[in-house]
This record gives C-alpha cells, sequence and structure tokens, in this order.
C-alpha cells in the first residue's frame, strides 16, 4: 500500500469538513429555488469554482490520462477545442443568457415555454437518460484512480466506490444547491492543489525529452498530429467542437451554473472565465499519460497506467494532499449531477405526466428520493457495465445523444421565430437516433451488414446525431406551419 | 525533443499558467463571495 499515516489524516480530514460543511449550509435552503439554483445569488469567482469543480471529475483526470497515455500530445486538441467552445459561449451568452433571462432551473422547463408541456417530457426524458448514463461510468474510473494511487489494487474498487457515493449523497440530498456551491469551493482549492502536487511530482521524475521520446518513438506522427491520429482526424475535431458548444450551452450540470448566477451578465462572465481553465483541465492530465507512457512503456492497461504512475511518484504526505484533491474533484462533480438529474426527472418527467407542477415541498422531496435512487443505479451500473472504446468518447456520445437535439430545440427556440413542436420533436428523437445506435450495436458489429458499420464508429455517430437533428428542426418545423402554428413566448422575466 | 513535441509544451505550458492563474484569484476573491451568499 502507498498509503502512510499523514495521508490518512489529510484525506479523513478532508473528508469530515467537505459532510459537515455540505450538512451545515442546509439551513440556508428555504424555498425550490434555493435548493435547485441556490437562490440565484451565486457571483462571479464563487461561480466559476463551482463550474470548474463540477466539470473536474477523478473521472476527467482518468480519460484524460488515458488520452495522453494512447495518443500521445495529440490529444491535447481536445483542451482547445473545448477552450475555444466555452470561451465563446461565454462571450457571446449564446443560449445561456437567454435561458438564464427567463429565469429556468432546467432546460426542458423551456421547452414547455416555448413549445408545449409534452415536448418538455420528451426532451426531459432524453436528457435524463443521456445525462445518467454518462454519470454511470464516473464511479468506476474514480475507484480505479483511487485504488491504484492508494495501492489497495482492483480488489478495493467497490468499497471505494460505494463510500465515495454515500458521502456525497448524504450533503446533496440534504443541501442542494447551495451544499453545493459551499462545499465546490473548498473542492475547487483542493483539487487545484491536488493537479499541482501532481505536475510538480511528474516533471521531478520525468522530463519533457523522456515524454517526447517516448511518444516519437510509440506512436510517430499520430502522438504529435491529431489529424494523423486514426483516434481523432476532421471528424473528430468538427464533432467535438460542435459537441463542446452544446454541451457548455445545454447540459444541465453546468448550465445550471449559469442558472445560479446573480444575472444574465454574470453568468456569460462565469463562462467565459471557466472557458479558459478548459485547455488546462484537458492538457494537464494529459500530460501525466503521456508521463506513463515515458515512465512505464506501452502495455498497461490503459485506464490505469496514469494513476499507477502516481501512486508510485508522488511521495508520502503529498499523496495524501493528492488523493483529497481526486476526492474533491469526484464529490463536486457527483453532487453537481446528482441533483441535475434528480431534479430533471422530477421536474421535467414526473411532474409533466400532470397537467399542473407539484407543490415546492413535494418537488424537494421527490427530488432527493431521485438523487437516491439515481446514486443506487450509478453503482449498479458502474460495477457492471464494460465501457466501448475509450472513456472519453463514450462520455462525449452518450452526452451527444441529448444535446445534440436539446441544441436544436433550444437555439431554434430562442432565436428562429417559426421554430414549432413538430420541429422540436424531430430533432429531439432524431439526434438520440444515431448515438443509441451506436451503444447498442458497436458490440456486435461483426455481425451488421457492412453498409451499416458506420454507425459503429464512434466519431461519426456523434456529429452525424448534431446533422440530423438540425435538419429535423428546420424541415420539421417548415412542413407543419399550418398544422402546428409557432408559439409566441411571453415577455423575458428577470429572476 | 521533436518540433511537434515542442510546439505542444509551448501549449501547455500557456494552458497551466491559465488554470493555477484564475484559480489563485477565483480562491481568494471567493472567500469573499461565499461570506455574502451565507448572510442571511
Amino acid at each position: 500500500m502507498n498509503f502512510g499515516i499523514l495521508d490518512w489524516c489529510v484525506t479523513i480530514v478532508y473528508l469530515v469538513a467537505s459532510v459537515w460543511l455540505g450538512i451545515w449550509v442546509k439551513k440556508y435552503v428555504e424555498n425550490l429555488a434555493g435548493y435547485m439554483v441556490a437562490g440565484r445569488r451565486v457571483k462571479l469567482s464563487l461561480g466559476i469554482a463551482t463550474f470548474v469543480a463540477t466539470e473536474l471529475g477523478t473521472v476527467t483526470f482518468v480519460y484524460f490520462g488515458e488520452m495522453g497515455y494512447v495518443a500521445g500530445f495529440s490529444g491535447f486538441i481536445i483542451g482547445i477545442l473545448a477552450m475555444v467552445a466555452y470561451s465563446t459561449v461565454g462571450r457571446s451568452g449564446f443560449i445561456i443568457e437567454g435561458l438564464r433571462r427567463r429565469g429556468v432551473m432546467t432546460i426542458p422547463e423551456f421547452y414547455e415555454h416555448r413549445f408545449s408541456r409534452k415536448v418538455r417530457l420528451v426532451g426531459g426524458l432524453l436528457l435524463f437518460a443521456g445525462g445518467v448514463l454518462n454519470m454511470g461510468i464516473f464511479l468506476k474510473f474514480d475507484g480505479i484512480f483511487l485504488s491504484e494511487v492508494m495501492g489497495f489494487g482492483p480488489g478495493a474498487l467497490a468499497l471505494v466506490m460505494t463510500v465515495m457515493l454515500l458521502v456525497v449523497m448524504a450533503y446533496t440530498i440534504l443541501g442542494g444547491m447551495f451544499s453545493i456551491v459551499v462545499t465546490d469551493y473548498m473542492q475547487f482549492v483542493f483539487l487545484s492543489i491536488g493537479m499541482l502536487v501532481a505536475t510538480i511530482a511528474m516533471f521531478v521524475h520525468i522530463s519533457p525529452e523522456q515524454m517526447s521520446t517516448a511518444v516519437a518513438a510509440t506512436l510517430g506522427t499520430a502522438g504529435v498530429d491529431p489529424l494523423a491520429n486514426p483516434r481523432f482526424g476532421w471528424t473528430f475535431v468538427v464533432w467535438i467542437l460542435i459537441s463542446s458548444v452544446a454541451a457548455g450551452a445545454l447540459w444541465q450540470p453546468g448550465t445550471s451554473k449559469a442558472l445560479s448566477s446573480e444575472s444574465p451578465a454574470v453568468a456569460k462572465k462565469v463562462f467565459f472565465w471557466t472557458g479558459l481553465t478548459f485547455s488546462g483541465r484537458a492538457m494537464i492530465p494529459i500530460l501525466w499519460g503521456v508521463a506513463a507512457l515515458a515512465y512505464f512503456g506501452p502495455g498497461q492497461g490503459t485506464a490505469a497506467a496514469m494513476p499507477r504512475l502516481m501512486g508510485a511518484i508522488v511521495p508520502t504526505g503529498f499523496l495524501g494532499l493528492l488523493v483529497a484533491g481526486l476526492l474533491a474533484a469526484s464529490m463536486s462533480t457527483y453532487s453537481a449531477y446528482l441533483l441535475a438529474w434528480s431534479s430533471v426527472v422530477t421536474r421535467d418527467v414526473i411532474a409533466c405526466t400532470r397537467p399542473k407542477d407539484f407543490p415546492e415541498a413535494t418537488t424537494v422531496l421527490l427530488t432527493r428520493i431521485a438523487a437516491g435512487i439515481i446514486g443506487v443505479f450509478l453503482l449498479l451500473f458502474g460495477l457492471w457495465y464494460a465501457i466501448p472504446d475509450t472513456a472519453f468518447q463514450y462520455l462525449y456520445l452518450t452526452g451527444t445523444m441529448y444535446t445534440s437535439g436539446a441544441l436544436g430545440c433550444v437555439a431554434a427556440g430562442l432565436y428562429w421565430r417559426r421554430a414549432n413542436n413538430v420541429g422540436a420533436y424531430s430533432a429531439l428523437i432524431l439526434g438520440a437516433i444515431t448515438p443509441a445506435a451506436f451503444l447498442l450495436l458497436e458490440k456486435s458489429r461483426d455481425v451488421l451488414p457492412g453498409w451499416l458499420h458506420f454507425i459503429t464508429d464512434v466519431n461519426i455517430a456523434g456529429l452525424l446525431s448534431f446533422f440530423l437533428a438540425a435538419l429535423g428542426m428546420v424541415i420539421g418545423s417548415l412542413v407543419s406551419q399550418r398544422i402546428s402554428p409557432p408559439r409566441i413566448m411571453s415577455a423575458e422575466v428577470q429572476q | 525533443m521533436t518540433e511537434g513535441a515542442l510546439t505542444w509544451f509551448i501549449l501547455y505550458g500557456v494552458a497551466t499558467l491559465l488554470f493555477f492563474g484564475i484559480a489563485v484569484v477565483v480562491a481568494i476573491r471567493g472567500i469573499g463571495e461565499l461570506k455574502d451568499l451565507l448572510k442571511r
């Protein structure tokens, strides 16, 4: 085992402080807006901290580390694309400004304002399915990282996963967004320190020259040129760029930070500054993966190589800081995701099967119950499911299942007067088809006819999804203007 | 070191400075905002 007494002390103090703080903040939750969007009182720095902490989980380190191990420096392109996409959304206010101005708490809520309650139900179902599937592998990857770094090995995976989940559920279920914002701030500080510790340890043991030599020897040109790398290419670049814009504007856990901001102007600034951190968010762990390639050589388990490196090079005492940082990263991500998906299933799915919304107290109660059920599902799913291809593409594809249709619906809903219900249904359903087909068919590629093999290419499935959704919105709306006249939205509400 | 690797290392340096720079500013300013948020 790599973990010493000092490491245990740091980790336990951190865990106890997190849970105590998260539960203590519960007293500030006075109503539904307090629970879901922290009363819409979050300012710029706190908004950036909570957004970065949400989007940086241990799973992020693992899939980017894996990317560095198998693709070398080429993987850096992902960070640049994400930075461009999120900063552009922040600078322009594309979608997020309009959503925040209307005071919605979840994205499907906008569908009801602009289209109908049934569109909200369909959109909510897709968002919930894509979101929970997306989150399904978090626990497993986080468990792998922590087990390897601490030196427990794969045998402790289930135990580590269960403990992490229980701790997060304790405060998320009770304190909602208030607990998330407050604990995220502390977790942001810890995860930044953890990342710094890991990066310094990496450069102490492995020089840039060694990394360059290892990438050149193992991967050749594909290790430095993303367009020459068979994992990437132009299809990947275009898909990830569009997908990052869509995820930036419409991925409920992230967008909820904009919806919690004290004004639309602050929401834009939060996105812009957070976007600037997104190149580092990807490049820092990708280089850890490249370092693992230089340290161990090829042939290690791709997901476990980088965590194993950390366990080997980070000294006792600092390892506790790194693990506290990893736990911080995981917990902040789980909490935001649990709240996002439980809010969506309660307000946009269950409530939308009725003509009117539930009273506020019932909504909060149902959201808490849903968060508990989702937590149990995640534990079972994470232990059972074998992830296709690399984790990064799995995560983007499950996200695309929802974001492609949502991009069509919300962008057209905000900026195109002729968008109507038929266009919205078409965009949502067509956007979900190719990612769902990929997830179902990828494991049986050999029995598929040749002309269907394109659907098992993750990059093509992802990109096609956005084209189909856009096509569905435009054609669906244009051919049905008479039978389904577009709804004119009520005046904008600033809350 | 190859030319491609050197280019990526320069971009990596900029991205890392940006990440930790913003982290320091946010950590310092965030304390005050946290106090504001928790005022009743």
